[in-house]
């Protein structure tokens, strides 16, 4: 293993103890490239900050937003992220249950993905809203005043939604992550030790800890399984309860779904290219596993193109003039080029996938995943400023311009996103070591009877 | 002092007031407001504090030495129109030293005037009668906006125009540009500009050639003005066809009683008497002289000083022969065109001492100034004509230290002539004092057989006196006409100049208020700016986009102003309207837009000559975008604003179909409502446009002002606008104002979507918004299919805060009844809930419900049309319960379900061509 390994097709089946070495090797000492990076992503998360200070303190007008589009870059993020949370649940609980094989030396990664994605989300409404501080309203929470929130409203639906998802990501990601943490613990001394022998929560390995661990693995992946569909449906009814042109429509909840799950992919596929090079994981993520990621990506951004294509048959078939006007006026006017790439990059660019070549071209795999990012994040533009920009009163159209202020909280976010990956792994094994031995023939001693 | 309404029993405005009215609160408690006397100690000193005492002495001293070596004549007393007991005092003053006296008002229809004299040998402008006519035919005269008394020809103009028990009156109005009147015109006619005097000619001509001049008509007199003109080449010139003419002529001599007016730019041409002879004479032809044009009552403008006067003195100032000018309530040097050498006269006169309670352009030049009160702070009394008379009080104790013009010259006036207070010709110790004898002679005019004291409690505590005046017969006389477009000088080949009063600035006294700044012009919807209308010809022809500056140049000055592309403006001209243009007045004023009169020549005879030049247009290459909330004025197909034929509207009438019912079944029980269920309904087809109602909301409701770049980024906070649509060819569209404000829907979107509840639905029908729960997600101004709803983006609330809307003393105008509301939470038009409330707790008192009338919403206080009505939809008898059956009746997007509390009634309005 100490030639770079150009293909890992080449590379040798690793024993359990390879596996062990790799995955903990991962955790030593960081490279100046790894703090380079944290340094950089460190600024951006910090402008983000001082963006976001700055605007509490100032105000909300410091954000671009403006009537009609009283929700804009913020919600946009919101809806991103939340959809990006989305791959790591379906990848770790649903692949899990459907036992396929391809996901164990992924599927850590996409949960870390996931719970940061959840926790970068849960970031926006708070940054939405005009009274930040009083977030808390929205909780139901005894009180003397006797109030409670609007059971009614999609917004309070939100708050249930995705603090079950983020709780029950974190559980089923800690759950997952506790033998490695064991494995960890034992590999390491000191201070060290003594925290990850915390966090292990005495994790012995013994038959009855396995038999009870994956009997509470499984479940907690039942239990997840459902919200994969839940929460982004329930975002999607921000949207579809209203009456905003473009917005009220029964399409919403699958068709978020779906796109919550195509732009997860690519978000993971961004983030373990990368991640493989950089810990020279290469017998562990596999062109298979980019093979494999490549052909959901794909059939994600299929079905995504037949919402479109239903989106705009329904704005047109409806023949109401204000769906008509707002999709047409979406399609050709001041965000026509927002509404054409988001096409170009959801509906068109994926469709090299269909090559087998391009599927395990990192390169490739890499620009059209950036290429997913960007459309899936421009979807959610074109749906909420755009489709906001146009509706019902003419009065009061409008164009929305966004300010230094929210920009740098949006670039901010994903700066966030980043310095929690980069310091997970960092601090915890971004590959199971549990579940890549699994997928690996038993050692056999000498003697085996 | 937090609102500013009408007196309900006042003859001119019945209890309405006009924008400029509503917004006259910022005039006392404008933030740069002069805060006491000030003295320029040596010519290049700049303008500080002084003592009044020192003040009142200083100028005492140096009057003293005018008068007593008998140079009374340098001294110059300058007034606006004052109609009252100050314009008499003025006048006694300047009696008693030996001063010179005159006056001048901006807009003084000296034309009408001159033409009164010489055809009906009456030296007054007429009292128009426009609520008696059948057809009012107007010439450009602005009578919605600025022209005589735009309150009291509001609401005429609804008695005579509305319909009402099948009839309606036809409104006839012949403008180059779609000013707000021609707007609400049913048949606005274009022409060239100048051309008035021509048109009313022959029209005057075809009365006669068809006979149809009213009997006992001194026909030969007629005929020898009408013989000036001919059908066709009047249509050639004028751009508006023969047949037109013919159908105009016959339409105003049938109407039986017909009116023509003329004003606006029309009434200030180089042939403005000839126009306004003309419509005399076309008056007489058709009978009207008497009936709708009466002399008795006539209108105090009737009493303003000739312009020439202000050109004299002008003169006289710059040949050094005054030595002190005093100016109240006058601020020439912005008011009068700068071609008349104003600037470098006044700097001639070693002592100008201002009376003006605001830092104006000429206040800044004066010497010493000297603060009036403001009238709401003091005595006073005005008559916009005969036989009505207003008495003021002082309302609220002054502001700053500010002193009554009255007092300081009566106290002035007895140091410098040396006599004690009780004797001499300024013997009144106070204004108050020389008001109330001056009130013994009115009592002794309008009510002789009451006790003075009896009559003045009664005047005070009715707001004035009033009496019927008798017409005054008149015999019309040969007068001579032009008989061809009125000349204009200037590059033929240029465009012609139109500049206009603005119906929210004035004379440019409103500019340096923010209200005012910030209600947009209805026609352009343009705020806190000025700009060159420009025809869209001509733009496409200089590649103008709007916002685009340009230079317009005339033979006297030029001046930059952004373009504002006009599909209708006459394509020979370019409009820009009086008030901007600023170089002090106060932050709200200074360097906005650019003043028009530098564009114009010297006042002639006729007064400040609005229709003089031609200009040429350069494009500069600069951009400053204009402030316009309103995104189009074309409702796609929306039917937002609705109307229906005058045909149709009186079948409708006649059948009383109720307004069709949206049929949007709900799972839901209706709501139901115990004691109210409040209400509005507006009808579109008395609405004027004039936004009265918007800054009668802003007053009543604590809204902030904003500033021109958050209008532009529709950030502003109306809760109540006034939107413009436009149907039919662009050039020549059929305008609808439609008020838009939140809507009360009984199945309203906002409130589910709210997490918090802080949008609610009372059980009284209203929407109310809790500001202190609302937690900023806006996601009801989203699902608000009107978007009515504002958010505080900034925080215009706190003193401390940058975006503080309410500077030092503005705040003291905010109502206590009324949250001001904090940043990050949504706000929006409640009904005036405050006023709900204490009509509800004194309805309590007396043991009894609110009954109908009990409450007027600020919007409905002072509409001056009686546009909007308010009051309980649960009781069938009352007035809005009754109009939202109105067969005309419909709500704004009803198709949505949302069940809005209030109703429109479409406008009626008249085919093209067949009025």
């Amino acid at each position: 293993m100490n030639q770079h390994p150009t293909r890992s097709s080449a590379v040798r089946q690793p024993t359990y103890a390879d596996v062990n070495r790799d995955v903990i090797r991962t955790l030593w000492a960081p490279s100046p490239t790894y703090f380079g990076w944290m340094s950089v992503v460190g600024l951006i998360l910090t402008a983000g900050i001082l963006a976001w200070t700055w605007q509490i303190y100032i105000g909300m007008g410091a954000a671009g937003k403006r009537t009609p589009q009283n929700w804009a870059m913020y919600i946009t993020s919101f809806v991103f992220w939340i959809g990006i949370g989305h791959a790591g649940t379906l990848i770790s609980a649903i692949l899990y249950l459907f036992r396929a094989r391809w996901r164990t030396s992924i599927f850590r990664g996409a949960e870390a993905m996931t719970v940061f994605a959840v926790m970068t989300a849960g970031l926006f409404p708070l940054i939405h809203a005009g009274r930040m501080w009083f977030a808390y309203w929205l909780l139901p929470y005894p009180n003397q005043r006797y109030l409670w929130p609007n059971f009614r409203s999609p917004l309070v639906w939100d708050v249930f939604a995705i603090s079950t998802y983020l709780t029950i990501s974190v559980v089923f990601f800690f759950v997952g992550l506790m033998p490695d943490i064991a494995a960890v613990r034992d590999a390491s001394t000191g201070w060290k030790k003594r925290i990850y022998g915390a966090f292990a929560l005495g994790w012995e390995g013994t038959d009855r800890q396995w038999r009870h661990y994956r009997r509470a693995y499984g479940l907690l992946a039942s239990l997840a399984t459902p919200l994969v569909l839940s929460v982004h449906s329930v975002v999607s009814w921000d949207f579809a309860m209203a009456l905003v042109p473009g917005w009220h429509s029964t399409l919403f909840a699958p068709f978020f779904v779906n796109g919550a799950i195509f732009s997860g992919f690519a978000m993971v596929l961004i983030l373990i290219i990368p991640m493989r090079r950089l810990f020279n994981l290469y017998p562990y993520i596999t062109d298979r596993h980019l093979d494999a990621m490549g052909k959901l990506t794909l059939v994600t951004s299929l079905i995504l193109t037949y919402f479109y294509v239903c989106e705009a048959f329904t704005a047109w078939y409806s023949g109401e003039h204000f769906e008509r006007a707002s999709l047409f006026w979406k399609a050709t006017q001041n965000y026509a080029w927002a509404f054409w790439l988001q096409y170009f990059c959801n509906s068109l660019a994926p469709l090299v996938l269909f090559s087998r070549r391009a599927r395990t071209h990192t390169p490739t795999l890499y620009v059209v995943s950036i290429l997913v990012l960007i459309g899936m994040w421009f979807e959610r533009f074109n749906i909420i400023v755009p489709g906001l920009g146009h509706d019902f009163y003419p009065y009061t159209w409008g164009i929305y311009y966004p300010t230094v202020t929210d920009t740098l909280i949006v670039i901010g976010s994903f700066a966030w996103f980043f310095i929690l990956f980069l310091g997970f792994i960092k601090v915890m094994p971004s590959v199971s070591i549990v579940e890549v031995k699994e997928t690996l023939p038993h050692p056999v001693k000498a003697g085996h009877h | 002092m937090v609102k500013l309404e009408g007196n309900p029993d006042h003859p001119v405005n019945r209890g309405t007031l006009c924008i400029r009215g509503q917004a006259g609160l910022q005039g006392p408690y404008n933030p740069d407001r002069l805060r006491g006397a000030m003295q320029r100690r040596d010519a290049s000193g700049a303008l500080r504090p002084v003592k009044w005492e020192e003040a009142e002495k200083f100028l005492v001293e140096r009057l003293t030495g005018l008068v007593k070596q008998g140079k009374g004549k340098r001294i110059v007393v300058v007034s606006q129109l004052e109609s009252g007991s100050l314009g008499r005092l003025l006048d006694a003053w300047a009696g008693a030293l030996g001063a010179e006296r005159m006056n001048y008002e901006p807009f003084n229809y000296e034309a009408i005037r001159h033409a009164s004299r010489t055809v009906f040998g009456r030296d007054a402008i007429p009292h128009y009668a426009i609520e008696e006519a059948n057809v009012l035919l107007s010439f450009g005269a602005d009578f919605l906006e600025t022209w005589l008394s735009p309150v009291e020809h509001a609401r005429a103009f609804t008695r005579m125009h509305a319909l009402k028990h099948g009839k309606a009156g036809t409104f006839i109005h012949l403008e180059p540009r779609l000013s707000l009147t021609a707007a609400n015109a049913d048949e606005w006619v274009q022409n060239a500009p100048g051309t008035e005097e021509l048109l009313a000619l022959a029209i005057l001509r075809v009365i006669l050639d068809e006979g149809l001049q009213a009997p006992g008509v001194d026909i030969a007199l007629l005929r020898a003005a009408a013989s000036k003109v001919d059908l066709q080449s009047t249509a050639r010139q004028s751009g508006v066809s023969g047949e037109a003419i013919k159908h105009i002529a016959r339409t105003f001599a049938k109407a039986k009683p017909g009116l023509a007016i003329g004003g606006g730019v029309a009434g200030t041409s180089a042939f403005a008497v000839e126009t306004q002879v003309a419509i005399h004479l076309l008056n007489y032809a058709a009978g009207n002289v008497g009936r709708t044009v009466r002399f008795g009552p006539d209108s105090a403008f009737g009493k303003a000083a000739p312009y020439v006067g202000a050109q004299l003195l002008t003169q006289r100032m710059a040949n050094g022969e005054v030595d002190i000018l005093l100016l109240i309530h006058a601020n020439p040097l912005f008011a009068l065109p700068a071609a008349g050498g104003m600037a470098e006269a006044l700097k001639k006169v070693p002592l100008v001492v201002s009376f003006s309670d605001q830092p104006d352009e000429t206040t800044q030049r004066a010497h010493l100034v000297l603060p009036d009160l403001h009238a709401l702070e003091s005595w006073g009394d005005f008559s916009p004509r005969e036989g009505v008379i207003g008495l003021m009080q002082p309302t609220m104790a002054p502001v700053f230290d500010s002193r009554s013009a009255g007092d300081v010259l009566l106290s002035v006036g007895r140091q410098v002539l040396g006599t004690p207070e009780g004797k001499g010709p300024l013997r009144w110790p106070a204004f108050q004092a020389y008001l109330k004898d001056q009130w013994r002679g009115i009592a002794r005019e309008y009510s002789p057989a009451t006790p003075f004291d009896q009559f003045w409690e009664e005047s005070l505590r009715r707001g004035g006196a009033w009496k019927e005046i008798g017409v005054v017969p008149v015999q019309a006389r040969s007068a001579p006409v032009q008989g061809k477009p009125a000349t204009v000088e200037g590059d033929p080949q240029g465009l012609t100049l139109l500049v206009y009063p603005s119906h929210r600035f004035y004379d440019g006294r409103g500019a340096n208020k923010p209200w005012l700044q910030e209600a947009p012009d209805t026609m352009t919807q343009v705020t806190w700016d000025s700009w060159v209308e420009v025809p869209a010809e001509v733009a496409k022809k200089l590649g103008l986009r709007q916002g685009d500056l340009v230079k317009v140049a005339s033979p006297h000055g030029a001046i930059e102003l952004p373009a504002y592309i006009s599909e209708s403006l006459h394509a020979g001209a370019v409009a820009i309207p009086i008030g901007q243009g600023h170089t002090a007045y106060g932050r709200y004023a200074k360097d906005r837009g650019a003043n028009p009169l530098a564009l114009l020549p010297a006042p002639g005879p006729a007064g400040l000559p609005f229709l003089s030049v031609k200009v040429s247009l350069t494009k500069t290459g600069g951009r400053r975008p204009l402030a316009i909330p309103q995104a189009t004025a074309d409702q796609d197909n929306r039917e937002l604003a609705r109307h229906v034929t005058l045909p149709t509207a009186r079948e409708l009438e006649l059948r009383g179909a109720a307004p069709e019912k949206a049929s949007h079944p709900s799972m839901y029980p209706d709501p139901k409502y115990p004691e109210y269920r409040w209400g509005m309904t507006i009808d579109i087809d008395s609405c004027i446009g004039c936004q009265a109602c918007v800054i009668a909301c802003k007053a009543e409701n604590n809204v902030p002002v904003v500033g021109k770049e958050q209008v532009a980024y529709g950030r502003d906070m109306h809760w109540l606008r006034i939107e413009r649509w436009q149907e039919g060819p662009a050039g020549h569209p059929e305008t609808l104002f439609l008020p838009m404000l939140c809507q009360h829907c009984e199945v309203a979107p906002c409130e589910p979507v709210c997490p918090v509840f802080a949008s609610y639905h009372t059980n009284e029908g209203l929407n109310a918004q809790i500001y202190n729960r609302c937690i900023g997600t806006r996601y009801c101004n989203n699902n608000c299919p009107y978007h009515v709803r504002r958010f505080n983006w900034w925080d215009y609330g706190s003193p401390t805060s940058s975006s503080h809307a309410f500077p030092d003393p503005l705040h003291l105008q905010l109502n206590p009844d009324v949250t001001v509301r904090q940043l990050g939470v949504m706000e929006k038009c409640t009904m005036c809930i405050q006023r709900i409330i204490a009509a509800k707790d004194h309805a309590r008192d007396e043991g009894r419900l609110v009954r109908d009338g009990d409450l007027e919403t600020a919007c409905q206080q002072t509409c001056p049309t009686q546009a909007i009505v308010f009051g309980n939809l649960k009781d069938p008898s009352s007035r809005v319960a009754k109009s939202s059956r109105s067969p005309r009746g419909y709500h704004v997007l009803e198709e949505l379900g949302t069940r809005p509390a209030i109703t429109y009634l479409k406008k009626v309005t008249r085919e093209h061509g067949k009025a």
